[in-house]
């Protein structure tokens, strides 16, 4: 009986359910967190999850890379992967643009915070 | 080849344009565009004689390569880039802010923007959107004014948040189905034994469309990137004209996907209407000109909704052609303003005065547009709200579709103390090509407004005809609106703190990731507890 509880709980702890509570992590860090580097950071965190729940779904235990001559028994669906590239590039460079943006905006406002920098567009609204 | 010659042509001319760098590059770029305006115009009769076309890159089955497919909702959607692009080049040929530089970032965006209509591929379109969306923020702080740097660092957070949904949702879809590409998925739809098990891609994938097309409560960033102070007004009305129609179809084409398993419409019909109310409220309270505009894009987005998911076939013809209607009418008015802002120098409508005496003629163009979205007969507004209208009649729905409608036009009569004023200061000099842009799009109004039903018969291959006595009580309403409206204003609305001081509600991004994990909870709610 214990066995199979544990067995249980080792079935739960899967690359899915992870990447699913990682999604989850990141959103919670879009919205509680004020600094502007975290937010970029949960975003990238959210991106993260993502990218792990690709490379976990449709795997078929036993199978082999297709690049095979001749018979394979049971070829791995490649397109995950290929996907997960595109996706991690593409993370990549939106994280770039986020941080060279911010830059910009500290340069301008000298905070990292995002209320501080709200308050300081709205008084420009002002003038 | 013809749909990858939309997409590869733009392409190649911006790079050609960056690395060359002459003045008169605008004039080759402007030529383009008037060869791709032909070129979809062509397409577009080619898809109404032979059927949607499709093409695969590298000659590879559809599950394999790239995919481009055309019917002719895309085809008509990229005659309406063509047009919009064409339109701003237009505008924009004396201006000293159409650079090389900016030249570029407008042929990429136009090259993104039509394979967002054109791709069937989920994945592609994640990608595609991503890209467009740095552009798009790139362009929205092209100026480097310090308060478009905010409104773009905003936009860009917002919207890659909402994408990441989408992307999660993608791979849920493929997950289940093996398969990205939409006409597929929505094969396999029908054969799904537990709808329950796409819940959540579903609620994944909406959040993020919902957030690209701004329906309550996820609009927060549009009045910010569409009316920056600094951006130019082309940039305006490429995002609140042509951009945010990007979403709308994706929405209808994920609505579409999704409808054989789940179909949550009267959810969605009564967001669209708090999106319609909350739109012109807003609008209402704004003194800014550009912020009133982009508050009526939210209103209009809702009214295309509203229209889309009644699930009656007129109202949907009805808010798929307003779409295109409102392309029209609000990129003549961000024209508009642009012209006004930049011999004004000012944005607030209690301070401009005099503009009918001092640009008489754009300012009758600008009328055709103010009739047109809210509704005046003859003009185009008034026909995809009486398709719309004609579907909803005798629900209660139809008196909220009212209320909108007198809303956006009591927002107007506020907008049109601008035009009264004695114009001392002497006459304006508008550019001519300046006047031709506005000129053509005032006469797009009336043309729609006249022609609306050979549009949808050529889009959707359905004959329609408006019947004289429900027109003529469309007309009625408008009328006693207007009068009604006109009334209030001027008799109560006007004194109240809420027209004369405004209100103002500035969501960060921390509020908004809140609203999206709302509207994420609430959709998967709602989802689960109707089927």
């Amino acid at each position: 009986m214990q066995k199979l509880k544990e067995e249980k709980k080792i079935n739960f702890i899967n690359a899915q359910n992870t990447s699913i509570i990682i999604f989850f992590i990141g959103l919670y860090g879009l919205c509680a967190r004020r600094n502007i580097i975290k937010t970029i950071i949960a975003l990238g965190i959210m991106s993260g999850g993502v990218i792990l729940f690709f490379l976990s779904i449709n795997r078929t235990p036993g199978s082999m890379p297709p690049i095979f001559i001749g018979e394979v028994p049971v070829p791995a669906d490649p397109l995950p992967q290929a996907l997960v590239i595109t996706a991690i590039v593409v993370g990549i460079s939106v994280t770039a643009v986020a941080l060279i943006m911010f830059i910009a905006m500290y340069h301008k406002y000298g905070t990292t915070n995002w209320v501080k920098a709200m308050k300081h567009r709205m008084e420009r609204d002002k003038e | 080849m013809i749909l990858y010659s939309f997409i590869i042509i733009p392409l190649a001319a911006g790079i050609l344009i960056y690395l060359v760098p002459k003045r008169q590059m605008i004039r080759f770029a402007f030529l383009l565009q008037l060869g791709l305006l032909g070129l979809s115009a062509y397409n577009f009769i080619m898809i109404r004689l032979e059927g949607p076309r499709e093409m695969v890159l590298g000659g590879f089955e559809i599950i394999a390569g790239i995919s481009l497919r055309c019917d002719t909702l895309s085809g008509a959607l990229l005659i309406l880039t063509a047009f919009i692009f064409t339109m701003c080049y237009i505008f924009g040929l004396m201006d000293r802010l159409m650079s090389n530089l900016f030249i570029f970032l407008f042929l990429v965006l136009q090259a993104l923007v039509t394979t967002i209509f054109l791709s069937r591929d989920l994945f592609n379109i994640y990608v595609v959107t991503e890209v467009s969306t740095i552009i798009v923020a790139v362009l929205i702080m092209f100026k480097k004014d310090s308060r478009s740097i905010y409104d773009g660092m905003l936009y860009l957070i917002t919207n890659i948040a909402a994408m990441t949904f989408f992307l999660f949702g993608t791979a849920f879809i493929y997950k289940s189905f093996g398969t990205l590409d939409i006409d597929m998925i929505e094969a396999k739809m029908h054969a799904v034994a537990n709808p329950k098990a796409l819940i959540l891609p579903f609620s994944l994938i909406m959040t993020g469309v919902c957030l690209k097309c701004a329906f309550v409560p996820l609009f927060s960033w549009l009045p910010k990137a569409h009316a920056t102070p600094s951006a130019p007004s082309i940039v305006s009305v490429i995002l609140s004209g042509l951009y945010v129609k990007c979403g709308i179809y994706m929405f209808i084409r994920m609505r579409e996907m999704f409808m054989p398993a789940i179909a949550i419409d009267e959810v969605f019909l009564y967001i669209g209407i708090a999106t319609g109310i909350a739109g012109f409220v807003m609008a209402m309270a704004q003194k800014d000109i550009k912020l009133i505009l982009a508050y009526h894009t939210i209103s209009q987005m809702g009214l295309i909704l509203m229209g889309i998911s009644y699930g009656n076939q007129f109202s949907y013809y009805g808010g798929v052609l307003h779409l295109f209607n409102h392309a029209i009418f609000k990129s003549l008015l961000f024209f508009f303003a642009g012209i006004i802002i930049s011999k004004y120098k000012t944005r607030d409508i209690t301070k401009i005065r005099g503009v009918f005496k001092r640009m008489p003629y754009v300012s009758v163009m600008a009328f055709a547009a103010m009739l047109g979205i809210t509704g005046a007969p003859l003009f185009n507004g008034s026909v995809s709200k009486y398709f719309i209208e004609s579907g909803l009649e005798g629900s209660i729905v139809e008196y909220e579709f009212i209320l909108i409608s007198a809303g956006t036009i009591i927002s107007f009569i506020k907008f049109s103390q601008i035009f009264p004023g004695n114009g001392s200061e002497g006459k304006i000099r508008v550019d001519r090509w300046k006047k031709a842009a506005v000129t053509i799009m005032g006469f797009m109004c009336i043309a729609m407004g006249l022609g609306g039903t050979i549009i949808i018969g050529a889009v959707f291959n359905y004959e329609v005809s408006i019947n004289a006595a429900g027109y003529a009580r469309n007309a009625a309403i408008f009328l006693i609106s207007l009068a009604g409206g006109y009334f209030l204003y001027t008799k109560y609305l006007k004194k109240t703190r809420f027209i004369r001081e405004g209100i103002s509600i500035e969501l960060g991004v921390n509020e908004i990731g809140i609203c999206i994990a709302g509207f994420f909870a609430f959709i998967t709610a709602a989802a689960y507890l109707i089927k």
